[in-house]
């Protein structure tokens, strides 16, 4: 048997019967996500509360109340006599908005004059904000021009007839994400995250594992060049024999159990998937350097998905990015990963359109393995000989 | 030596002596700390890549063209001349959004036929797309205004009696305590000590399960002569005191030098990140208790810690999550130190309002002891589980 598929079937064999590695493998790309989308899966922030503080308590200060609370957005909790009253309100933590009417307010719109009212939003959390900001600018839109219509007719009566409804409509259609909605935002990107990271964990992890116990597992005939290649390539293959099951689900059921927008297609999805899976199998065994322990993975991997996050260009765009940022973004299989899946996955983009990515994750994939190789060829292997010769070193509390 | 000291200095070699605790307890969280505050340096990703549609190539068009192109949110990199252009741009991601004018824009405008102008965000990213929309809708609804103002001028209405009419409701927005929308400000702020807490809940559940591993346990009872609490303190309080003296240096790097708002008192905020550092370590412990092998308890906290940045709801806010996960928001940490920071910090309110997220920290601080007489049991008989 070849030094190949005796590492594939070694390789198997420890992953089924590691209980720590089957967690990272099936667990993780499993629960966590469901986990995770379950937690945004509202999609929206409705009814976000607010306290109105009237001054000027006519008809058509209680018309704009009545509307603001009926938006998706706004629930009007209640009437403050004043604007302290209300700062007190937002203080208890009770409402996130207080709307001040001035006096008068009413009397400026019947004069023709533009009418102020003043909107003070809690900043704590933007996506309350941005409720507030959407709400209040609809509603000042949609009661403004019917003002105007009247108003204009008033004033010259033949008017009416030349600015008959609306002059010019405006529209706007969202694109990939239609309702708008934060986890569908979010979930995708996110999900191609947990892909990488639960290959490099889990392969960080056997590496800890072959170092504290090189007796089990190291062959001392594969310290060849040609063997440490034929026991990577076998140990990367049982990984992608592992994770295609997982993969499957997360790129597809997930986002078909959460209804997250769906516009790609399936198949060329998992085909612009596999460098990437390549790319993090090749960058955990870079990583199994730094694993001299079993449990050194969750210590040193697992905080790094915060900067994965962020270094996607998911919540702060990459053309934005400073360009050391921008560098070490490129160097993270998971950003090119999550840019064409959520276009591929959400924007219905074809590989073809991907192109940029897709070529970007196979030379990352190639240098990962090249540098692997090397890695492993005169770091891995070596410790793992020496631990096997000098069993007294690997005790290292 | 006492038996605190030995076991205290004892931590202090361990910690010192091995490169993976610089790494956990330094390197990490300074690195991470640097790059989200870098990165969002500038407060907002203006400069939003996006194009535009101009299906009618009239003077009118062109100057909405110009208008838009002028705005300092929007770069239009692009003049497709189709709507399947844009969108096929849009799924390249050249494009974050397009504003399209439609054909006989001016001529159906003049003839009173009511055209529509359309504008398309791409909100698959939040963040440039809210910003295009904002600046899309104020340039059509100028360009609106300027239109009408054109129509009531040919009815024979002067421009003095139609401008103030054009917005008759006019409602403002203050932001209070972060007015520029700055993204730094809303993110850095939980980010940052969110990272803290999982750092600090892994090298709880480390630096202990290691010893069980290693079944150096018993030894250290026996130092601390059989009292499990002085071995646990012993163990974790040089990490407490590191750890400290890193959120110390958060607070002056995000409130003093990158100018973060602090509108209250700093004593307040000071005794809160303490409180907090002490209150993750219990939080860790007391996991660990409930689940004494290292790998699982590091599972738990490394799932704990990292859904607390969801969890705690820095982004969706609890009261729109589904009831049975809000709960969950609040069993971290990290929930009462963001809801401290929001009122002492960013909005400046009296202590009064947060009095009930520092009770919580003390709950927090309760809690191992529920649980010590297991953490000892476990260090006498170490059993190690891969």
């Amino acid at each position: 048997m070849g030094i190949f598929i005796r590492s594939y079937i070694k390789e198997l064999k420890l992953i089924s019967h590691d209980i720590g590695i089957i967690l990272f493998l099936a667990f993780l790309p499993i629960a966590y996500p469901i986990i995770y989308s379950l937690i945004y899966n509202p999609e929206q922030v409705r009814d976000v509360r607010m306290v109105v503080v009237d001054h000027d308590r006519s008809s058509l200060s209680r018309e704009l109340v009545r509307n603001l609370d009926a938006t998706q957005e706004i629930r009007i909790i209640g009437y403050a006599a004043d604007l302290g009253e209300g700062k007190r309100a937002m203080n208890s933590h009770e409402c996130y908005g207080i709307l001040e009417i001035p006096e008068g307010f009413a009397k400026k719109v019947g004069r023709g004059e533009s009418s102020p009212a003043v909107l003070y939003s809690e900043m704590s959390l933007l996506l309350r904000y941005r409720g507030f900001l959407v709400a209040t600018t609809n509603v000042a839109q949609a009661m403004g021009s019917e003002i105007l219509t009247e108003k204009i007719s008033e004033t010259v009566p033949m008017a009416e007839t030349l600015i008959s409804g609306d002059p010019l409509g405006v529209q706007n259609v969202a694109m990939g994400n239609l309702e708008s909605g934060f986890d569908s935002f979010i979930m995708p990107g996110v999900l191609v995250l947990i892909l990488q990271q639960c290959l490099i964990l889990a392969i960080g992890m056997t590496g800890g594992a072959k170092r504290e116990k090189p007796w089990l597992y190291a062959d001392i005939d594969k310290a060849t060049a040609g063997g440490t290649f034929k026991s990577m390539a076998g140990g990367a293959l049982a990984y992608l024999t592992v994770i295609i099951v997982p993969c499957i689900y997360m790129l597809h059921y997930v986002p078909l159990m959460f209804r997250f927008p769906q516009a790609g297609n399936p198949w060329e999805i998992q085909v612009f998937i596999l460098p990437m899976v390549i790319g993090s199998i090749a960058l955990g065994m870079i990583f199994q350097a730094a694993c001299r322990e079993r449990e050194s993975v969750f210590v040193l991997w697992v905080v790094t998905s915060v900067a994965f996050l962020f270094l996607s260009g998911l919540t702060w765009p990459r053309y934005a990015m400073a360009p050391v940022w921008k560098c070490l973004s490129d160097l993270v299989p998971a950003t090119f990963g999550v840019e064409g899946f959520i276009r591929m996955n959400t924007n219905g983009a074809t590989l073809a359109q991907v192109s940029g990515d897709y070529i970007a994750l196979w030379i990352q994939a190639g240098a990962y393995t090249l540098i692997a190789f090397l890695v492993q060829r005169f770091y891995v292997m070596p410790t793992r000989i020496r631990a096997l010769k000098e069993p007294g070193r690997v005790a290292i509390p | 030596m006492s038996g605190f000291k030995q076991i205290f200095m004892r931590s202090v070699r361990q910690l010192t002596g091995r490169p993976i605790y610089w790494v956990a307890m330094f390197a990490l969280p300074l690195f991470l700390m640097l790059m989200l505050t870098n990165m969002m340096e500038d407060g907002l990703p203006d400069k939003v890549p996006a194009a535009i549609v101009d299906k009618d190539g009239t003077s009118l068009s062109r100057e909405i063209s110009q208008n838009l192109g002028s705005l300092q949110m929007v770069d239009l990199v692009d003049q497709s001349n189709s709507f399947t252009e844009a969108r096929h741009k849009m799924q390249e991601g050249k494009i974050f959004g397009f504003f399209m004018i439609p054909e006989n824009f001016e001529q159906d405008l003049l003839s009173g036929k009511g055209p529509t102008i359309t504008f398309y965000t791409n909100m698959t990213y939040f963040v440039p797309a809210s910003l295009l929309f904002k600046s899309f809708k104020t340039t059509a609804l100028m360009s609106k205004a300027g239109i009408m103002l054109n129509v009531a001028e040919t009815a024979g209405i002067s421009a003095e009696t139609v401008v103030p009419m054009m917005q008759p409701i006019n409602i403002t927005s203050r932001g209070l305590g972060n007015p520029g929308l700055n993204y730094a400000i809303y993110l850095c702020n939980s980010f940052v000590p969110c990272m803290f807490q999982l750092m600090i809940m892994l090298m709880v559940c480390f630096s202990l399960g290691e010893e069980i591993k290693y079944g150096t346990s018993p030894k250290l009872m026996r130092m601390a002569h059989g009292n499990i609490l002085e071995a646990i303190v012993g163990k974790i309080l040089p990490q407490t005191i590191g750890w400290w003296v890193m959120i110390m240096f958060m607070m002056s790097w995000l409130y003093c030098w990158q100018g973060y708002p602090m509108k209250g008192s700093w004593w307040w905020m000071t005794v809160s990140e303490l409180m907090f550092v002490v209150a993750s370590q219990c939080f860790a412990l007391f996991v660990f208790g409930v689940l004494p092998n290292l790998r699982f308890s590091l599972s738990v906290c490394s799932l704990l810690g990292i859904l607390s940045f969801s969890l705690a709801a820095f982004s969706f806010p609890v009261e729109s999550m589904y009831g049975a996960i809000s709960i969950f928001s609040w069993i971290m940490p990290i929930r009462y130190n963001f809801l401290i920071y929001i009122d002492q910090a960013l909005n400046g309110i009296d202590i009064w309002y947060s009095r009930w997220w520092y009770v919580a920290y003390i709950a927090f601080f309760l809690l191992p002891f529920t649980i010590m007489w297991k953490i000892r049991k476990n260090f006498e008989r170490p059993v190690y589980i891969p």
